[in-house]
């Protein structure tokens, strides 16, 4: 098995040409997943750059548009160009890249592209092979195509805000426990994911067709998209979404995300034989065998007793504790890790999940490749460009544009 | 979104499916959508997900009426062959033979164990491609843990920035390691058939759920290994940002998310609102002072939002350019009407369990269609498959079923 590769590979989308105008993380992780294995990718900056350059993280916090940590991580295996989209002497520059290019991607506002002059039906006409895929809030028809929307909103909108904290995590407290983003771009990153495969998709039709496509993706879209397994009860029941902590959402007790001597872990022993198995692995304690735990109806009736219980044996126990438990006893229980512990397991180091990234100079981790390829494996073949770094090279020495 | 007189981007594409759960399923959904044909390995023995439910009402236990089955095996063919038998497992390896693509998510060494693991299927034909999903992937110590969907959450890290100011981690929504890292598989799918298609070359691809869920926690990962700075559990909060948050409006357990993103949406919030007072307020001056007192700010902006509807409250909000929305539940988005107005609920019609609506591809493709079809009966097309793929003459069909091969 290939795992992420320290010698640049030239992976199984290397002659596809690309061009990036993007900013955030949804327009440029498409790009990204593209570049990242073998496409050569474009990205289009404004005179201010990116906007994760002003967000870190950076070294010792100190802001560097040349060294946020998300920025760097964003745009490995791209080439940059700084480019006024609005100043019409950048035209024959943008004509350029576009007319050799396969794909374009962008999840600038609709608006923008309309005053640059860079609408999809425009460039459809221009340019009849270019795959154009563009990312919006909400798509760009329907009632809501002109609505703001970003990471935060598209994903409280798309159900999974809704439904955070999730199985068997429920909340147990409606008021005080809102519902919950977590501190990263869920939605974004979903919504890359999702225009890069749209853009493959659409790639492999121009195979056959010799056409172009003008790809439409909604970000609220994506994520609602996700939420298969929580919308299969709404449309084959009609009911609807309870986010409390009971059995009628979590189903069979116990199955719960309890507190441990060191951390938290899932424990659930959703069938008579698993609580059999859990039993023996607490040493068979008193109030396991009484009746009011006897049977899957008894021990839904009184899981709060049973929480409790549980709670109290967990407690006495670290999470790699009952991890050995589990395997013992071929329970599924597992512990929390915590993003150090996770990177310092062998078990990580093994599929190189993280590699080495410069940040201003310093060394630190990065998330590596999504999955391995054996044959074409995931490389990095440059970091991300500084601002403007490639104008003379792409732009002047490529496309023969005067400065 | 239907749009079935146009070319279909995967349309020749044969991908054979050993999948379960959620994973792999939700990954072959998208590419029979988008025009490849798959074949479902299923049996009696081992009935993929249509025992469980929601089934349609008063059909519990209806092989060919479970919402779980209906929803992730649409324009999918059901083949019943039971691997158990060799004749069976033998059958299987035939019909990798004739595909592009085979995808799994067993636990890592059942399809060695069946005689059908890539090294296997790939001495028959070298050009395959294969991808195997699991919790941790195909390789590495943890290769073998099994793993719900709560565990790979809480091993890839993501549940390290889950969770209420300064409390403990939580476990993110949706089951979302499944169909996240079900369309990494599709889109490994397809660069890998990008490459065959130039190179006549297949290959294997190994697709861990963690690695997959890890990738929306770059920020995170980099600050900790940059400056050594462990994940704090901020809510809804924003690193950099405020307000940015999820706030309690009018009426029970209702939510407006507002993301004040710079300082032209921060004076723009504060006159919607009516508080034009707080853009001279000293805490509130600019997104670091904001940032600080954010404790205050989230209480003042609670103020307001509690005595709101929540649809007015993003009227006005957006209205006056503020990306704000309301925290909407996933059985409200069935009738959600702009997901109608882009076409992206379909309705299907199955002659078991009726007319359902589920959600189709998030996009729409102007030179290119999407195929919303119904889910496949138990077995629909084992004839079909194995007559025309594979060739199977009738005797041998009628052999291999009265043997129980076709089970």
């Amino acid at each position: 098995m290939q795992r992420p590769s320290q010698e640049p590979q030239a992976g199984p989308l290397a002659g596809l040409t690309v061009v990036e105008l993007g900013d955030g993380t949804a327009g440029p992780y498409a790009a990204k997943m593209l570049g990242d294995f073998g496409a050569d990718v474009v990205k289009i900056e404004g005179l201010e750059g990116d906007s994760t350059r002003r967000r870190g993280p950076f070294p010792d916090g100190h802001p560097d548009p040349e060294a946020s940590g998300l920025f760097l991580y964003l745009n490995i295996n791209k080439f940059g160009v700084k480019l006024d989209i609005d100043d019409l002497t950048s035209r024959p520059a943008i004509d350029s890249l576009l007319a050799s290019a396969d794909v374009l991607i962008t999840n600038l506002p609709t608006r923008r592209l309309q005053k640059a002059d860079l609408e999809p039906a425009t460039l459809r006409e221009r340019y009849p092979r270019l795959i154009i895929t563009t990312i919006t809030p909400f798509g760009r028809t329907g009632p809501w195509a002109d609505r703001l929307g970003d990471e935060l909103v598209t994903y409280a909108m798309g159900g999974i805000g809704y439904s955070t904290p999730g199985m068997p995590d429920a909340s147990d407290d409606l008021y005080r426990e809102p519902p919950l983003h977590p501190d990263c771009f869920v939605a974004e990153t979903i919504t890359g994911l999702s225009a890069a495969s749209a853009t493959m998709a659409a790639l492999l039709g121009r195979e056959r067709t010799q056409d172009g496509c003008h790809v439409d993706l909604s970000q609220h879209a994506t994520i609602v998209a996700m939420q298969i397994r929580d919308s299969m009860s709404s449309s084959y029941a009609g009911e609807r979404y309870n986010r409390l902590l009971n059995p009628i959402t979590i189903g069979r007790m116990p199955n719960f995300y309890l507190p441990c001597k060191d951390g938290y872990a899932t424990i659930a022993a959703p069938m008579d034989i698993h609580w059999a198995r859990l039993v023996e692995a607490m040493g068979s304690p008193a109030w396991a065998l009484s009746a009011d735990f006897s049977t899957p109806t008894a021990r839904t009736a009184n899981w709060i007793a049973l929480r409790v219980n549980l709670i109290d044996w967990t407690m006495t126990l670290t999470g790699d504790e009952l991890y050995v438990l589990a395997e013992k006893y071929q329970l599924p229980i597992f512990p929390f890790y915590s993003i150090r512990k996770m990177a310092n397991t062998a078990h990580a180091r093994e599929r190189r999940t993280l590699v080495d990234i410069d940040v201003g100079g310093r060394r630190a981790a990065m998330p590596a490749a999504p999955f391995l390829m054996r044959e074409t494996p995931w490389s990095m073949r440059r970091p991300a460009p500084r601002l403007g770094e490639h104008n003379s090279a792409i732009l002047h020495e490529r496309h023969g544009i005067a400065s | 979104m239907t749009t079935n007189s146009k070319p279909l981007p995967l349309e020749g594409v044969r991908v054979l499916d050993l999948g379960q759960f959620i994973a792999i399923p939700f990954c072959t959904l998208w590419l029979s959508w988008l025009g490849a044909e798959v074949i479902v390995i299923e049996s009696r023995r081992r009935l993929t997900s249509r025992t469980a439910p929601p089934f349609a009402p008063g059909m519990q236990g209806n092989l060919d009426a479970s919402g779980y089955f209906n929803l992730l095996y649409s324009a999918k063919k059901s083949c019943t062959v039971d691997m158990t038998t060799a004749a069976g497992r033998e059958l299987v390896r035939r019909l990798a033979g004739v595909c592009d693509i085979m995808v799994d998510n067993f636990s890592t060494g059942v399809l060695e164990k069946l005689g059908l693991g890539y090294d296997t299927i790939a001495r028959g034909n070298p050009s395959i491609i294969m991808v195997s999903n699991g919790a941790f992937g195909r390789i590495g110590e943890l290769r073998n843990a099994r793993g719900l969907h709560s565990a790979v959450n809480l091993f890839s890290g993501v549940a390290d920035v889950t969770g209420y100011a300064d409390g403990h981690p939580r476990i993110l929504g949706g089951v979302l390691p499944d169909p996240l890292s079900g369309t990494y598989s599709g889109f490994a799918a397809m660069a890998a058939l990008y490459h065959r298609g130039r190179t006549g070359k297949g290959q294997f691809v190994d697709v861990a759920m963690y690695e997959a869920m890890l990738t929306m926690i770059p920020e995170a990962v980099i600050d900790l290994t940059l400056n050594d700075v462990d994940p704090k559990r901020i809510g809804n909060r924003d690193r950099v940002h405020a307000p940015h948050g999820i706030y309690r409006c009018r009426g029970e357990d209702t939510w407006i998310a507002i993301s004040v993103t710079d300082e032209a949406k921060w004076t723009a919030f504060c006159g919607a609102i009516g508080q034009a007072g707080w853009l001279v307020d000293a805490r509130f001056t600019d997104a670091a002072n904001r940032q600080r007192n954010v404790a205050a700010l989230d209480l003042a902006v609670e103020g307001w939002t509690r005595g709101v509807d929540v649809h007015a409250a993003t009227d006005l909000l957006q209205a006056a350019g503020v990306p704000a929305g309301p925290v909407l539940r996933v059985d409200e988005l069935l009738d959600n009407e702009q997901l109608q107005a882009l076409g992206a609920v379909v309705t299907i019609d199955h002659p078991v369990a009726g007319a359902r609506r589920q959600m189709g591809l998030p996009w729409t493709m102007d030179s290119l269609g999407a195929d919303y079809r119904r889910a496949p009966l138990l077995g629909e097309h084992t004839r079909e498959v194995l007559t025309e793929l594979l060739g199977v003459s009738d005797a041998d069909y009628a052999k291999f079923e009265a043997d129980g091969v076709l089970n």
